[in-house]
């Protein structure tokens, strides 16, 4: 996952890696949804998330298009 | 009725628990010779036991060898997202990453990265658990469902 500066910055470059545009987030859905993610990492108890967490995750920043379905 | 860890499980717990550990206080990750010696087991133990944690998705191993490439969000090799908290320079290996690093450090931080198009800098500020300063958008090219066909390209 990059950050780019703008949104033509993100066409660009699929464009000249012929690489099919994804999803986007702002920067604030990506810290809620990396502070979700990874918030517990570094504790004695930490544990992969569920799938079901994980879409729980997705979910409340906003990411619900089937772009972000976790499951095949 | 939970049953015990076995002694392999436990193992890789240690050295989860140490990995981690240490990027988190050093900024750097540990690998397979340093792990051993500091957990006193032989070094082909603790390449068996990341491996295992690697088949977990707790941590990526580099291609072609037994190293830890990222114990993420901690990424062993400097890399664009350079993540600057408790006075030492940490690196994650994709700007979701590095947002995770400063959540698992639960810290303040500035994020300074580049323009995946045009390399410009870019810097992001998180303070007292909010995004204080930030710019630009974030992309994600791989559907989630492929997310872990190829964690390097994702």
């Amino acid at each position: 996952m990059l950050i780019f500066r703008a949104e033509e910055h993100i066409d660009r470059w699929c464009e000249t890696r012929n690489i099919k545009r994804g999803e986007t987030l702002t920067p604030q859905q990506g810290w809620q949804l990396a502070y979700g993610w990874y918030k517990d990492k570094l504790k004695p108890e930490w544990g992969r998330h569920t799938l079901e967490e994980a879409e729980a995750l997705l979910a409340g920043v906003g990411l619900t298009a089937p772009f972000w379905n976790l499951r095949d | 009725m939970t049953q015990p860890p076995s002694a392999v499980d436990a193992f890789a717990r240690d050295v989860r628990l140490y990995v981690f550990g240490e990027a988190a206080d050093t900024g750097r990750v540990p690998q397979p010779p340093e792990i051993a010696a500091a957990l006193g087991h032989s070094q082909a133990e603790v390449e068996q036991a990341l491996r295992q944690l690697a088949a977990g998705k707790v941590m990526i191993l580099a291609p072609n060898d037994g190293n830890i490439w990222a114990a993420n969000p901690f990424c062993a090799v400097p890399s664009a997202f350079q993540v600057e908290a408790r006075g030492k320079t940490y690196w994650g290996i994709c700007i979701w990453d590095a947002l995770g690093i400063v959540a698992a450090l639960g810290t303040d931080a500035v994020i300074r990265t580049v323009c995946g198009d045009c390399s410009e800098p870019m810097l992001l500020e998180i303070a007292g658990g909010k995004l204080k300063r930030s710019e630009g958008i974030i992309h994600f090219a791989v559907p989630a469902h492929h997310w872990w066909d190829n964690i390097g390209f994702t």
